[in-house]
């Protein structure tokens, strides 16, 4: 039995992931589809496409710019071939900082980082709401941007109890503010922030980072040091393909049009270090490889699991690697070449939803049947490969055959199927017998019509667009904030009609005055409103780290249940006025 | 009048074979000539589980089987994804490349039907509830859906109740079933709840291999179901 099979059949017994998950996962297909029908331009999926293919077609050139640009702006850029030495440089750069706030990062799951971390005596908190809870249960992220989707809200709640914090019921909101609680604590004193890294730009050596909490810009403002660690393909040329790429990023993980904050984060401030820890690990590995290399095109948005019925039946837990769903079942055997991961290629129906969904269009379930033919990936045994052979002869040979093979395989199994505990599945009856009375209706059950994304129009007018947006994505849109204690006042380089969002550049983009602030009153000129992210490219050409808010801190990592709120102001007022 | 040759594949001779003969009889009602393909194996699952040479083996019988007709009509969307799609890749150079020709005469019984001059003046009629699964590879794939649900639409007196999540996969995959049966039923179970709340016991789908599966699971479970191919539906619906 596999592992991936011995791992999902324990799941399964203990309470069908499925009964979590598929009504989670439904509703976010069914959104992410809405999300990117209405509130993208048409080609947003073929422009990140093309922004991904041409990072992999460039990917040595693009580094050699980055590590330029990286130069350029006091960037560390560091470069990691293996997972043991991802974790030396870390170390190296954290030098004696005791206490290290971090944000969620694949990769630091990849290669170990936070256990490394901690066996050195480190003190590392999880501040992301998801990735806290399952570190305290132990058993690692089920999702890749919802780490605590297997869990339920009574479930949170004895982990947290467990944890010694007081939570008198399993209400999302309190729960989710009691993590919030712990971690803005640790905050107050904290040596160093480590983050992971969306996109890095090789024109401008800038990190991108999009979250919806709001531990991120906590993470790269408060301490002295920060260190974005991510895999090497997640280089993009420019800041209009990191745009492309963040156009369908948001809408394919979550069905937001953006995070609520989405960092560009250049060069350190004054007196304080940035680093950026570039991890191969396997990766040239696989852009030497033809039939592969097109998966490091991956976005890590999480849409092929969210849309992958065997991760929903299975649970992502069951995959056994930081990588689950149908892009783990791809890369983790070509990550880990120990073999350790090579019944994953074969944990797919080949349904082909995953390669459907895929933003970058990566060939998801073609590669799986690679993966398979390969020489990793199909775990197969000297039975399996015996039991191939007589197929062979029993379909290839002379006529009559195949149908005794057939007949031999039924009677051998006694016409059982797999796939119950004492199966009482078998094969249905070779000619069925058919009941009239089977095609009259249980008029009893109420057929529900299937549910159909409502067909929004784009208005014509992208003030009024700009507006409508803001308000959907929990911003004040008013044209009188008023004046309150505690309010940071700014202004927006630029506004984004589709999404709601705001761009702020320079001072106004402060994360350490923005956090500390009650309310976030943003004035956004009529002019300035453009109508998609991909139109931001000119604004972001000046320098420094510019900030693009849309709606007010949030966190969605309980049952998908979303809670506004989290670090960083509760309030984010927009003023539209009439121009300069 | 034209002349063709319905593939009836392995798995269908082996599990249900009267389909075949449904199949047979509403293509003789649209005024083609019939010759049958019955038994040979595409290769697909051999080609699923990694095992390519031994796909090669097999999917050769096929073809040989059906070089010299000018069109095969097979009443499995899988199989004829697995030869138009896959097959003729396991040749190189200029073999796969008459192969890959060849496999393009290839074409699956709804879209075939569906897309025929007779079509609309076959009498089509059949009282009765029913839903309707895709299978994967012939929605994602081959883009049977549209073809398949106008011909069930064609029907005098069908009641059509589609299912809420009708893209997604029953479960069995092939060697998948057998690889991963937990997940595989578990898959199963959720395409049947959306059948049971649709308030119908009449299953029909273009892949029978999609049928046996949510029948087999459908008893075990005591789900009352009827699994019926879109061939049978349609030659039940001419009689």
């Amino acid at each position: 039995m596999s592992g991936f099979r011995a791992r999902a059949r324990a799941e399964i017994a203990a309470g069908p992931p499925a009964a979590t998950l598929s009504p989670i996962l439904r509703k976010l297909v069914a959104d992410t589809r809405a999300q990117l029908g209405t509130a993208s331009p048409s080609d947003a999926r073929a422009r990140a496409q093309e922004a991904r293919a041409y990072a992999v077609d460039h990917m040595d050139e693009l580094h050699d710019q980055l590590r330029e640009s990286c130069a350029r702006n006091g960037t560390g850029y560091h470069r990691a071939a293996t997972a043991e030495e991802a974790v030396a440089i870390v170390s190296r750069l954290l030098g004696d900082a005791r206490r290290i706030a971090k944000s969620k990062s694949m990769v630091a799951e990849e290669v170990g980082l936070t256990g490394s971390l901690r066996l050195q005596g480190r003190e590392v908190l999880e501040t992301d709401i998801g990735e806290y809870i399952v570190d305290i249960e132990g058993r690692g992220p089920s999702h890749i941007t919802a780490p605590a989707l297997h869990l339920n809200r009574a479930r949170i709640r004895e982990l947290l109890a467990g944890a010694g914090a007081d939570v008198p019921d399993d209400d999302p909101v309190r729960l989710s503010r009691t993590v919030r609680d712990v971690v803005a604590e640790f905050f107050a004193d904290v040596d160093a922030g480590i983050t992971g890294a969306n996109a890095v730009i090789a024109s401008s050596g800038r990190i991108v980072i999009v979250e919806n909490e709001g531990n991120v810009s906590l993470g790269v403002s408060r301490p002295d040091v920060h260190i974005a660690i991510t895999g090497m393909e997640k280089v993009v040329a420019d800041e209009e393909a990191a745009l492309a790429v963040l156009q369908v990023l948001a809408p394919s993980a979550t069905a937001q049009p953006l995070t609520a904050y989405t960092h560009f984060l250049g060069g350190p401030e004054e007196g304080k270090e940035r680093h950026l820890v570039i991890v191969d690990n396997g990766r040239s590995e696989i852009l030497a490889d033809e039939r592969y290399r097109d998966v490091l095109r991956c976005i890590r948005c999480g849409a092929c699991m969210n849309a992958c019925p065997v991760y929903t039946a299975a649970g992502g837990l069951s995959y056994g690697s930081p990588y689950m769903g149908p892009i783990g079942a791809v890369v983790s055997p070509l990550l880990w070449r120990d073999g350790r991961h090579d019944d994953l290629p074969s944990a797919s129906s080949l349904c082909g939803r995953c390669t459907e969904v895929c933003p970058v269009g990566i060939p998801l379930h073609r590669m799986l049947l690679d993966l398979r033919a390969g020489d990793t990936g199909n775990g197969g045994s000297a039975i399996e490969r015996l039991g191939w052979k007589s197929w062979v002869a029993a379909f290839a040979g002379p006529q009559g055959r195949a149908a005794s093979w057939l007949a031999r395989l039924g009677l051998r199994a006694g016409g059982n199927l797999p796939g119950l505990p004492g199966s009482e599945r078998s094969l249905p009856a070779a000619t069925p017998t058919r009941d009239p009375a089977m095609l009259i209706p249980l008029d009893s059950i109420e057929p529900e019509p299937a549910p159909e994304p409502p067909a929004a129009t784009l208005p014509a007018d992208v003030v009024a667009f700009f507006r409508e947006r803001a308000a959907i994505v929990g911003a004040i849109v008013t044209d009188d904030a008023g004046s309150e204690d505690g309010d940071r006042r700014v202004r927006a380089t630029a506004a984004v009609a589709s999404t709601g969002s705001v761009l702020l550049t320079g001072e106004d983009a402060s994360r350490a005055a923005l956090m500390d602030a009650r309310r976030i009153v943003v004035e956004v000129d009529e002019d300035a409103i453009v109508r998609f992210p991909q139109d931001l490219a000119p604004s972001l050409a000046a320098g420094g780290d510019p900030l693009i808010l849309t709606g007010a801190s949030r966190t969605a990592d309980i049952e998908k249940r979303i809670v506004r709120g989290i670090h960083g102001p509760e309030a984010l007022v927009v003023v539209v006025g009439g121009g300069a | 009048m034209a002349k063709l040759a319905l593939f009836v594949p392995c798995y269908m001779a082996a599990l249900r074979p009267d389909d075949g003969g449904h199949a047979r009889r509403v293509l003789e009602r649209l005024g083609d000539e019939v010759e049958t393909i019955v038994g040979p194996c595409c290769g697909q699952p051999a080609f699923n589980s990694g095992y390519r040479a031994e796909a090669k083996s097999v999917g050769r019988v096929l073809l040989r089987a059906a070089r010299r007709h000018e069109t095969i009509v097979t009443p499995s969307g899988s199989c004829a994804s697995m030869v138009k799609h896959y097959l003729a890749g396991l040749w190189a150079g200029p073999r796969g490349a008459s192969i890959e020709r060849m496999a393009h005469r290839f074409v699956e019984f709804g879209a075939y039907v569906a897309a025929h001059p007779n079509v609309a003046a076959l009498p089509l009629r059949l009282a009765g509830a029913v839903t309707y699964h895709d299978s994967c590879h012939g929605r994602r794939e081959l883009g049977l859906t549209e073809g398949a649900v106008g011909l069930l639409e064609q029907i005098e007196g069908l009641d059509l109740r589609r299912l809420a999540y009708e893209d997604e996969c029953c479960g069995f995959g092939g060697a998948f079933t057998v690889k991963e049966p937990e997940v595989s039923v578990a898959m199963a179970r959720s395409k049947l709840a959306d059948v049971a709340s649709r308030g119908v016991r009449v299953l029909v789908s273009g892949d029978l291999s999609c049928l046996a599966h949510l029948e087999a699971t459908a008893r075990a479970d005591d789900q009352p179901l009827e699994t019926w191919t879109l061939a049978e539906l349609l030659d039940r619906a001419l009689a």
